[in-house]
C-alpha cells in the first residue's frame, strides 16, 4: 500500500509537469496580450516595451517557462500580474467558497442521484423508472448557464426568496449549490442503476432472495455495495473537477470561487495566476484520484491497491 | 479491474484538458481595453427630471448604496494602477484640488482656494485650504500634496496614469502649509482638467502609504468623503461613511459627510446576472447596462436610467497615410462620402449614440457644433466623383482600379460591436465599387500590427477627458511609436496640436479645438463614425444619484429613502 502510494505519488508528479508545460504554451499561445490589457487603450508603445521588460515577458519562451519551474519547485508559484500579490494567496483565498459550493453540490448530488438511480433499478421498467431516467436525460442536456437563470428569475426575480450576487453565506449558496446538484445527480443516478440492474440480475441476489432475505436486505446490503464501483469512481472525478472551481455556474451566481478567479485571470491574460490555477488543479486531480482507488478497496475488498502488476504482466 | 483503471486515468486526464481548454475557450473574448464607463455626457432629459422629481424630499441619514460593476479593480494605490476602475472607485476615497462645473465645464477652486498661473504658463502656484484631515487623522496641507505628486513623477513608483498627467511637471514644492507650487517644463492647458479629477491626483497620505507598506494598495487612505472599510477578494469593496466630512466638492448641495451609512461596489462580471441582482433589489445601481437591455427600465417608474455620452470617440477608422491610395485626399475624402454613419449607428448600438463628423465627441471641451454643417456627409456619387477625380476608373468587376490594380483595402477590427461595423462599412464600400478585407484581430495584436503600420484601414475609439488627446492621435511624433497610426506628419497639424496644449487661456483654446477640427475633417484622414451612450440604471429607494459630463455618477447627494 505504502509503496503504492509513493508509485502514484511519481507518476502524478509527471502528470504536473506535463500540465504545467501544456497550460504554459496554451497560454501563450492564444492570442492576447496581458501588457496591453494592463495598459488600456491609450498606451503607448514605450509604456508596452517598458512593462513587459519589467515583467520579463521579453525572455524567450523556454527561458520564461525553467524560470518559472525553478520557482515553482520552490514553492513559490510567482505573483499575479494584475495585483502584484503571491498567486498562492489569491488562489486559497477563494478556495474555501468553492470547497463549500462544490461539497455541498456534491451532497446534493449523491443523494438525488443514488436515490433516483436505487429507485429506478428496483421499480425498472416502470413509471418510475421512466421518469427517473427521462429526469436524468433531461438534467444531462440542460447547459448549466441556462437551469442557473432560470433558477434565478424564479426565485431571486419573481419570488424574492432568495438573494443573488450577495456574499457566500448560507442563503447565497442554495441557488447555485442546487444548480449544482441537480446537473451532477443526472450522471450518478445513470450510473447507479445500471450497476444496480446488473448487480440485480447476478446468481447470488437470486440466492439472496431465495433464502428469503427481504427486499430491503437484498437491495443495500448486497446489490448496492457492488453496483456503487463506477458510481464512486465518477463521484470522485466529479469532487475533482468541482473542486477545481465550477467554471460556468461561479460565473452566473458571481460565486467567489477558483473557476470566477480562473475566468477573471485569462480575461487578462494574467499568465502566473493561470498557470498557477492550472496546476492547483492538477494536484487535486492527482491527489482524488489517487484517493478514489484506496476508496475502491474499502468497497471492494477483492481489489486490492498495487496489485496492477499482474494485469500488465 | 486493469482495463478499467486505465480506462478511468484516462477519462479523468482527458476531463483535466478539457477543463483547462473550456476555460482558455470560454474567455477567448476578453475585454479588449479598459472601459471607461463613469464618463460622457448627460441626455438634457434624463439630467434635468432627476432633480426636479426628487426636489421636494427631504435627504435621509442611513442606509447602504450598493453598486453592481462588472470589473474588479488590480488595487487602489492609485499611483500603482493603471485601471479606469480603481479610478472610479478610488474617487470616493479622495478629493480633487479643483473642480470642474458639470454644466458649464468651468473650472472652480476646490482643495486649492485659488490659482494664479505666471505669464510664461510655467509656474502655476495654488493656494490651498486648511482644516482638511486624511482618513488616518492626519492633516492634509500644500505639503502633502507635493509629497503626493513627488511619489507619482518619481520612476520607482512607475506611476501609470498619474504619472502621466504629471508629465509635463518639471518639480513640485511647497514654500508653506498653504501654497503649492508646480513648475511645468512647457505651459500644459490640459493639467486643470487632470487635477479636477478626485482620482488619480487626489492627494495621499505618505505616512498612511509607508505603514502600510506592501498592503497600502488593499488599505487606502484619502481625504474623501468616504473611507475604506474592506475588500472582499472576488466579491466586493465597501467604504464607510467618513463623519469628519466637512469639505464636499462645491458642485454638491450635501456639504458635509455623506448621507448613506456605506457604499459598496459588488463585482458582477455576467450581464444576466448583474441585471437580476438589480431587479431583485440585491444591488441599487448597476454600471455599464447595455443599450438593448434599457428599454425595460425606462418604462419603469421603480428605476431611474442614467445615460451619458462617452468622452472620447467610440468608432472611427484610421486611413493609413503610408498606402499611396490614401496620400491622396479625394480617395480619403471619397471614403468619409461612402460610409453611412446613421445605418451604422442604428444597426450596431441602436441609435443609442451621436453621429460623428469630426474627431471630437460633443462631451469634450473644444467640440465645435459647426462640424455638423461642414463634416463630410454620406453622398455615393460624390464619393465616387471623388475617386475618378483621383485618376480610378471601373474595371470589368465593377471595382475601381488605377494603373491595373484595383482598389482593395484590408480593415483591422475586433470582434463584438466592431466586427457588426466592419461588415457594415464593408458593404457600403462594395456598393461604390471598392473591395474591403476584414481582419479580425485581439486588441492587443490589433493595436500591434497598427503601430507597424502593415494595414491599410483600422477600426479604433479613444476615452479622455480633454481634447489633448488628439496630440496623442495626430501628432507627427507620435507617428512612429505612439497612436498616430494613421502615421500623419503634417507640419500645420503639429503647430495647432501645439498650440492646444499650451494655450491656457481658455476662450484662446477653445478657438484653437475649433481650428483643429475643420483641418482634421479637410484633410480627412479619419472616418468618424459615432460616441456611443453609456447606461447606469438606478433603482428606489436611492435618490439624488448625480451625473457629470467627465466623471460619470456623483453619490454625494445620494440618499437612502427607506
Amino acid at each position: 500500500m505504502k509503496q503504492y502510494i509513493l508509485q502514484r505519488l511519481a507518476s502524478g508528479l509527471i502528470v504536473l509537469l506535463g500540465i504545467s508545460i501544456f497550460s504554459f504554451a496554451l497560454i501563450h499561445l492564444i492570442p492576447g496580450d496581458p501588457i496591453r490589457i494592463m495598459l488600456g487603450e491609450n498606451a503607448t508603445a514605450e509604456q508596452v516595451h517598458a512593462l513587459r521588460e519589467q515583467l520579463g515577458l521579453n525572455q524567450p519562451l523556454v527561458t520564461q517557462y525553467f524560470q518559472y519551474i525553478a520557482g515553482v519547485l520552490q514553492g513559490d508559484l510567482g505573483t499575479s500580474f494584475k495585483t502584484g500579490r503571491p498567486v498562492l494567496s489569491e488562489i486559497l483565498e477563494r478556495f474555501p467558497a468553492t470547497v463549500k459550493l462544490a461539497a455541498s453540490g456534491m451532497f446534493l448530488a449523491i443523494c438525488i442521484g443514488i436515490t433516483m438511480g436505487v429507485l429506478a433499478a428496483r421499480f425498472k421498467d416502470t413509471f418510475i423508472d421512466f421518469s427517473a431516467m427521462s429526469i436524468a436525460t433531461l438534467g444531462v442536456s440542460v447547459p448549466s448557464f441556462w437551469l442557473g437563470i432560470l433558477l434565478i428569475m424564479l426565485f431571486t426575480v419573481k419570488l424574492g426568496w432568495l438573494p443573488i450576487a450577495g456574499g457566500t453565506g448560507f442563503r447565497d449558496l442554495i441557488l447555485p449549490a442546487v444548480t449544482l446538484g441537480v446537473l451532477a445527480s443526472t450522471v450518478i443516478s445513470r450510473l447507479t442503476r445500471a450497476g444496480m440492474v446488473e448487480v440485480l440480475s447476478f446468481d447470488y441476489i437470486r440466492t439472496a432472495r431465495a433464502k428469503g432475505l427481504g427486499e430491503r436486505a437484498v437491495l443495500f446490503v448486497h446489490a448496492f455495495r457492488n453496483a456503487m464501483i463506477p458510481v464512486v469512481t465518477i463521484i470522485g472525478l466529479q469532487i475533482a473537477s468541482l473542486l477545481g472551481g465550477t467554471v460556468i455556474i461561479e460565473r452566473v451566481f458571481d460565486w467567489p470561487g477558483l473557476g470566477s478567479l480562473a475566468i477573471s485571470s485569462i480575461a487578462s491574460r494574467d499568465f502566473p495566476l493561470v498557470q498557477g490555477i492550472i496546476l492547483f488543479i492538477g494536484v487535486i486531480f492527482v491527489l482524488v484520484n489517487m484517493l478514489v482507488d484506496i476508496v475502491y478497496s474499502l468497497i471492494d475488498p477483492r481489489i486490492e491497491v498495487g496489485q496492477t502488476k499482474e494485469g500488465t504482466s | 479491474m486493469v482495463p478499467k483503471a486505465h480506462l478511468k486515468k484516462l477519462f479523468s486526464t482527458a476531463t483535466m484538458v478539457s477543463l483547462s481548454l473550456s476555460l482558455i475557450a470560454g474567455c477567448s473574448t476578453p475585454p479588449a481595453s479598459t472601459p471607461a464607463s463613469e464618463s460622457g455626457t448627460p441626455t438634457t432629459s434624463t439630467s434635468t427630471e432627476a432633480p426636479a422629481a426628487t426636489a421636494n424630499l427631504q435627504p435621509k441619514k442611513g442606509g447602504t448604496i450598493t453598486i453592481g460593476i462588472a470589473n474588479e479593480p488590480d488595487q487602489l494605490d492609485i499611483h500603482k494602477t493603471g485601471m479606469a476602475v480603481a479610478n472610479q472607485i478610488a474617487g470616493n476615497l479622495g478629493a480633487s484640488l479643483v473642480t470642474q462645473d458639470p454644466d458649464t465645464l468651468e473650472f472652480k477652486p476646490y482643495l486649492a482656494e485659488s490659482w494664479e498661473v505666471s505669464e510664461d504658463g510655467k509656474t502655476w502656484t495654488f493656494k490651498i485650504r486648511t482644516g482638511v484631515k486624511f482618513h488616518d487623522g492626519t492633516d492634509m496641507t500644500a505639503k502633502s500634496i507635493a509629497e503626493t505628486y513627488q511619489r507619482a513623477l518619481d520612476p520607482a513608483t512607475a506611476a501609470k496614469v498619474a504619472g502621466s498627467n504629471l508629465s509635463e511637471v518639471e518639480s513640485v514644492e511647497a514654500p508653506d502649509d498653504t501654497t503649492l507650487v508646480l513648475h511645468l517644463k512647457q505651459p500644459f492647458a490640459p493639467l486643470l482638467q487632470f487635477l479636477s479629477d478626485p482620482g488619480w491626483l487626489q492627494p495621499l497620505s505618505l505616512q498612511a502609504i509607508a505603514q502600510a507598506g506592501d498592503k497600502y494598495g488593499r488599505q487606502p487612505v484619502g481625504v474623501g468623503p468616504w473611507k475604506f472599510e474592506k475588500w472582499e477578494n472576488g466579491q466586493s469593496i465597501s467604504f464607510t461613511r467618513n463623519e469628519e466630512f466637512a469639505w464636499a466638492d462645491p458642485i454638491f448641495q450635501n456639504q458635509g459627510a455623506p448621507y448613506a451609512d456605506r457604499l459598496v461596489y459588488r463585482f458582477i462580471s455576467e450581464n444576466q446576472t448583474l441585471l437580476a441582482a438589480l431587479d431583485s433589489g440585491s444591488i441599487d445601481i448597476a454600471r455599464g447596462v447595455v443599450a438593448k437591455d434599457v428599454a425595460k427600465y425606462r418604462d419603469n417608474p421603480q428605476f431611474e436610467v442614467k445615460e451619458m455620452l462617452r468622452n472620447g470617440l467610440g468608432l472611427f477608422v484610421m486611413l493609413n497615410t503610408r498606402r499611396p491610395a490614401f496620400q491622396e485626399i479625394e480617395v480619403r475624402q471619397a471614403l468619409n462620402k461612402a460610409i453611412n454613419k446613421e445605418a451604422i449607428m442604428k444597426a450596431v448600438i441602436q441609435g443609442e449614440g451621436v453621429v460623428s463628423y469630426g474627431p471630437l465627441p460633443p462631451s469634450l471641451f473644444g467640440y465645435d457644433e459647426g462640424v455638423m454643417d461642414y463634416g463630410l456627409k454620406y453622398q455615393v456619387e460624390e464619393a465616387k466623383a471623388l475617386l475618378e477625380k483621383a485618376g480610378y476608373t471601373k474595371n470589368a468587376q465593377g471595382l475601381y482600379e488605377k494603373g491595373g490594380k484595383p482598389l482593395k483595402l484590408d480593415l483591422l477590427t475586433q470582434t463584438g460591436t466592431w466586427a457588426q461595423a466592419s461588415q457594415l462599412i464593408q458593404a457600403m464600400l462594395k456598393d461604390i465599387g471598392v473591395e474591403v478585407n476584414i481582419v479580425t484581430l485581439e486588441w492587443g495584436a490589433l493595436v500591434d500590427t497598427a503601430t507597424k503600420g502593415s494595414f491599410d484601414m483600422t477600426l479604433m475609439g479613444y476615452t479622455l477627458n480633454d481634447p489633448d488627446v488628439l496630440y496623442l492621435f495626430l501628432h507627427s511624433s507620435q507617428a512612429d511609436n505612439g497612436l498616430n497610426f494613421s502615421y500623419v506628419k503634417d507640419a500645420k497639424m503639429d503647430e495647432l496640436l501645439v498650440k492646444g496644449r499650451t494655450t491656457v487661456d481658455s476662450a484662446a483654446r477653445k478657438d484653437v479645438y475649433k481650428e483643429i477640427q475643420k483641418y482634421v475633417v479637410d484633410q480627412a484622414w479619419w472616418v468618424p463614425i459615432y460616441t456611443e451612450k453609456q447606461f447606469n440604471v438606478v433603482r428606489k429607494p436611492v435618490e439624488g444619484v448625480g451625473i457629470h459630463p467627465l466623471r460619470g455618477l456623483m453619490y454625494h447627494d445620494s440618499w437612502v429613502n427607506q
